[in-house]
């Protein structure tokens, strides 16, 4: 039916009024994103100044070999790795245990759906300050509401400690994106019959039941576009993270953005940086062919199209 | 077996618990903002602003140009804001509406510019701009910006021009409207919601945005609010006070705007639920 | 011929945007000029001021000051510079002075200034590579030790009587000393630990350039810091920003820090009873604190720019800037004595300058953003993971062998 009717529209419509309306978008993604990154692909094979980006020696595939033979490489993808996991986890069961409560009616539930928001509009800047502040080893209140409540891990210094700075980073980082995902999931539950919605706070004991068979295949598309997006980003994340730690102690936060970072700002080799950012860049394509891949199983499993 | 008043009860508790975690390090920078110097390294800590400081905040707002960052930010957010959405609408509808030759392209171009972080764009960025006559100017920092959140956009308005039904359009085509007709007369009102909801992601994408900001601009009556911010990071001292003051008060303006926005926001984010 | 793309890409739509925005022509030859100091509570406003008294004293140049972030000072201003564009003239720490120097993007300054009209401090040898003037020396200053002397009245004369008084002086609150170990504050960090090294006799390398990174003596100075650290006496996670404000607030008893320090606690806190004494090393050498004036060598507006370093430097103004700094300048300045009696502390700066050591690995100067990276993170690891100094070392040179010297 569908398929029949855009067939009558192609016909209907002037050959050229896609690509009119593609063009803009189309232009200025090439201008400003595209070109951008050839450069970076070309300069990936030189060895670049940061203070001369138009010397270019070519080197071949030195930067990669380097990047792989020296073994740091392999640590910087397992934090990556860790980090964007643990986001997309945390973040979207975050996401999906606030969106479900703040679905539910209460008294200022309204309210509440906007309280819940302000980490979102949080600045990172302002988020980085506050909470290196807050996970202060001394002074800061993270860690006397530990000590008050008798747990050992109080008077720790999160952020300098190679265990402990992680786990600070993603709390910072959850509590930062988790809103996101909470808004997202609760659009997405509109969607959930009423019915089943009214049935379940009836009927208490089958919670869980009806979460699997009625709200879960409801939210699942939106849950799975959730989980690519949180992914991508996280995988890019970078004011929170360099503002906070650095990618330190020894390496314990250093993400691949950040060692990008490092090695062309700090360092000033733009070569070895690009391509750290080519090898990121795979792994996000990666990711995304992989979920392309995996929702249209899904989708097959199910019955759909 | 729980009676629904436990679970009421349950759920008020877990409620007022998500919000405190949320909320809380905003308050904890307002309090830090106006907790007296002495008592910042007192061995409790001070739990409630310290109301006798409040001056501390016309203090700013009369030594540091914090005002002109404000402006500065909120015009490089409502320029995204206004660029992406007008940059968005009409692939986003080209994605629902088209079957043509370059449409897998065009869809996938949308997710791979997702990947690029920052840093790596920069310094191409920077030499564009540069001929481009864009640097150290605001336009420049829209247009760096809207590159991030177009993708995003398009998605999310893309699915709620799925949701509309196919008959209302076919009615107009009839009529003898053009396509452009449609998509400003007909789709543009029916996804406002939507677009509500694309606005709030521009917009504090915008309003947060720091690596650009710091590099692409460099004269200081153009300085956006998270550079200014950060330049309170000095060599050798940061007033923790002012910190905190101008982190309040840079925080703020999201949250009033979203606030306004935030009905629309689920309403919006329904319609256009980020599906696959 | 990425260039002629750009352009190329640049006219289709330059032509129809551009007019708008065009920046209006000013009458004045306008230059900016970068800084981290201008950001900083207690320097940056006496700075600005300093600079505006030029704007004020004639019509034909302006000088813009801005505010960078310390740690983003850098690589803000190299991103530009490779663009083809960024401020006039900048103020540098000296790891950047050294990594700009190569990349031919300072403007060599020969010919604006005559070497034999001022009397450079002499610091002032390293702004010059080759005997071709890349900056001019525009603070510099070493370091000491600062003691609080409500506290502490007497300050100890070697590393174990200051070790001793330390673990005294911790308790209630306050504590014995402060210094950094945190990759957050890198280039803080890098700092302490110079000092600890180069008071322990260790140098980064030797005459010839050879890295030293793991002799016996850069040995024992990192054996120092770990042995301060694990004494518990400084507050861990305090980065220097409160630390030092912690120290004008009474809460820390000493600390290791340059003379900028000195002059932002007597601006903060005019009352605080504090005062200066030579580091608590074995070894008299310290590290020296310096930053260069440079000129970009993309500016358009070179006349202005020489225009202000000449005034920037005439003995009157450097009087001004050096009151406001609170360490030394560029040039040697007589102080009367009621101004020495007002701040007691700089002649022990003063004194410490002899002794004083850039914060480089020298002979590799270019590449120290790099080789400090590995040192550190093989330090954090002595200090936060127990690995032991003489293996981390060992390891930090071989790391920097095949990674930076490749």
């Amino acid at each position: 039916m569908k398929r029949a009717q855009l067939a009558r529209e192609r016909l209907d419509g002037h050959p050229w009024t896609p690509y009119l309306f593609a063009a803009p978008v189309g232009i200025y993604l090439l201008l400003f994103q595209f070109y951008p990154l050839i450069q970076q692909f070309y300069m990936s094979f030189t060895a670049t100044d940061l203070l001369t980006p138009t010397v270019n020696p070519f080197v071949g595939m030195e930067n990669y070999s380097f990047l792989i033979e020296d073994g740091e490489l392999w640590k910087v993808l397992s934090v990556t790795a860790i980090y964007t996991v643990a986001c997309v986890v945390f973040a979207i069961g975050v996401g999906l245990g606030s969106a479900l409560l703040l679905d539910s009616p209460f008294i200022g539930r309204s309210l509440a759906r906007a309280l819940i928001t302000i980490p979102w509009a949080a600045p990172s800047v302002a988020v980085a300050l506050i909470f290196t502040w807050i996970f202060n080893s001394q002074y800061g209140i993270f860690n006397r509401a530990l000590t008050e409540l008798g747990l050992q891990l109080g008077g720790e210094n999160w952020l300098d400690n190679a265990s402990l700075a992680l786990p600070a980073i993603l709390l910072t980082t959850v509590w930062q994106i988790f809103p996101f995902s909470s808004v997202v999931i609760l659009a997405a539950l509109q969607g959930v019959p009423q019915e089943l919605k009214e049935a379940a706070v009836i009927d208490g004991a089958d919670r869980l039941n009806i979460f699997k068979t009625a709200t879960w295949p409801t939210i699942q598309p939106t849950v799975l576009m959730l989980t690519l997006f949180v992914t991508i980003w996280s995988l890019r994340r970078f004011d929170l993270i360099w503002l906070m730690t650095q990618g330190g102690p020894i390496g314990a936060t250093n993400t691949m953005v950040i060692e990008l970072y490092r090695q062309g700002f700090v360092y000033r080799d733009l070569g070895t940086a690009a391509s750290i950012g080519m090898i990121g860049l795979s792994i996000a394509l990666l990711v995304t062919v992989i979920y392309f891949k995996v929702t249209q199983m899904t989708e097959q499993a199910q019955g759909k199209r | 077996m729980r009676t629904s008043r436990q679970l009421e009860h349950m759920r008020v508790l877990a409620v007022l618990l998500m919000l405190g975690f949320a909320a809380f390090p905003i308050y904890w920078m307002f309090v830090t903002s106006m907790t007296p110097s002495s008592e910042l390294f007192a061995s409790s800590p001070r739990l409630l602003p310290a109301w006798s400081q409040l001056s501390i905040y016309a203090e700013i707002f009369n030594t540091i140009p914090v005002a002109t960052w404000l402006k500065n930010s909120f015009l490089v957010a409502a320029g995204t804001t206004v660029l992406s959405i007008l940059l968005a609408v009409f692939p986003a509808y080209a994605l629902s509406r088209f079957r043509f030759a370059g449409l897998a392209v065009l869809g996938f171009a949308l997710f791979a510019t997702q990947m690029l972080p920052e840093a790596m764009l920069v310094v191409p960025l920077y030499s564009i701009f540069g001929d481009l006559n864009l640097l150290n100017t605001i336009p420049g920092l829209v247009l760096a910006n809207t590159a991030f959140v177009v993708p995003v956009i398009t998605w999310i308005i893309k699915g709620a021009i799925d949701s509309i039904p196919f008959e209302i359009e076919e009615a107009a085509r009839v009529d003898g409207c053009s396509r452009l007709d449609i998509v400003l007369g007909i789709v543009i009102p029916l996804v406002a919601p939507t677009l509500a909801a694309a606005a709030v992601i521009s917009f504090f994408h915008g309003w947060n945005e720091y690596v650009f900001a710091q590099t692409l601009v460099s004269s200081e009556n153009l300085r956006t609010a998270s550079v200014g911010l950060a330049s309170f990071v000095g060599e050798l001292s940061t007033p923790i006070h002012s910190v905190m003051a101008v982190g309040v008060i840079y925080t703020l303006p999201a949250i009033i705007f979203y606030l306004f926005a935030q009905r629309y926001v689920v309403a919006g984010m329904t319609a256009g639920s980020v599906k696959g | 011929m990425r260039r002629t793309v750009n352009r190329l890409m640049a006219a289709a739509i330059a032509v129809g945007l551009a007019p708008w925005w065009a920046a209006p022509a000013f009458a004045k030859d306008k230059i900016t000029f970068a800084a981290a100091v201008f950001a900083e509570a207690g320097r940056g406003d006496r700075v600005k001021a300093w600079i505006e008294s030029y704007n004020q004293s004639q019509t034909g140049v302006e000088v813009e000051p801005i505010a960078i972030p310390f740690s983003s000072l850098a690589n803000t201003v190299f991103t530009q510079m490779g663009g083809g564009g960024g401020p006039d003239l900048i103020r540098l720490d000296q790891t950047d002075f050294f990594a700009a120097i190569p990349s031919g993007r300072l403007l060599p300054l020969g010919d604006v200034i005559n070497d034999k009209d001022y009397p450079f401090l002499g610091p002032d040898r390293f702004m010059k590579v080759k005997d071709v003037r890349y900056g001019l020396l525009f603070d510099t200053t070493g370091y000491a030790l600062l003691y609080n002397k409500d506290i502490l009245p007497q300050p100890p004369k070697d590393f174990e009587s200051f070790l001793a008084a330390a673990r005294e002086k911790t308790r209630d609150g306050t504590f014995g000393y402060a210094y950094r170990a945190t990759m957050a504050e890198r280039a803080g960090f890098w700092q302490d630990l110079c000092n600890y090294v180069f008071g322990f006799g260790g140098r980064w390398s030797d005459k010839d350039g050879n890295l030293t990174l793991n002799s016996p003596d850069v040995i024992k100075g990192v054996a120092a810091y770990k042995k301060v650290y694990d004494a518990g006496v400084t507050p861990k996670g305090a980065d220097a920003a409160t630390y030092r404000r912690m120290f004008w607030e009474g809460k820390i008893a000493m600390n290791v820090d340059n003379g900028g320090v000195a002059a932002i606690f007597n601006r903060n806190a005019p009352q605080l009873p504090f005062a200066a004494a030579p580091s608590p090393f074995p070894d008299k050498a310290q590290g020296l604190i310096m930053t260069a004036l440079v000129v970009n060598a993309n500016t358009k507006h070179k006349d202005a720019a020489g225009a202000f370093i000449k005034w920037a430097y005439a003995p009157e103004n450097q009087k001004t800037l050096q009151a406001a700094m609170g360490t030394s300048v560029g040039t040697r300045l007589d102080m009367s004595p009621e101004e020495q009696a007002k701040q007691p502390w700089l002649r022990v700066y003063e004194e410490q300058m002899q002794n004083a050591l850039p914060q480089l690995v020298m002979g590799h100067e270019d590449k120290t953003p790099e080789i400090q990276q590995i040192v550190l993170e093989q330090v954090l690891k002595v200090l936060l993971e127990n690995a032991d100094p003489k293996d981390a070392m060992d390891r930090a040179q071989s790391l920097v062998e095949r990674r930076v010297l490749r």
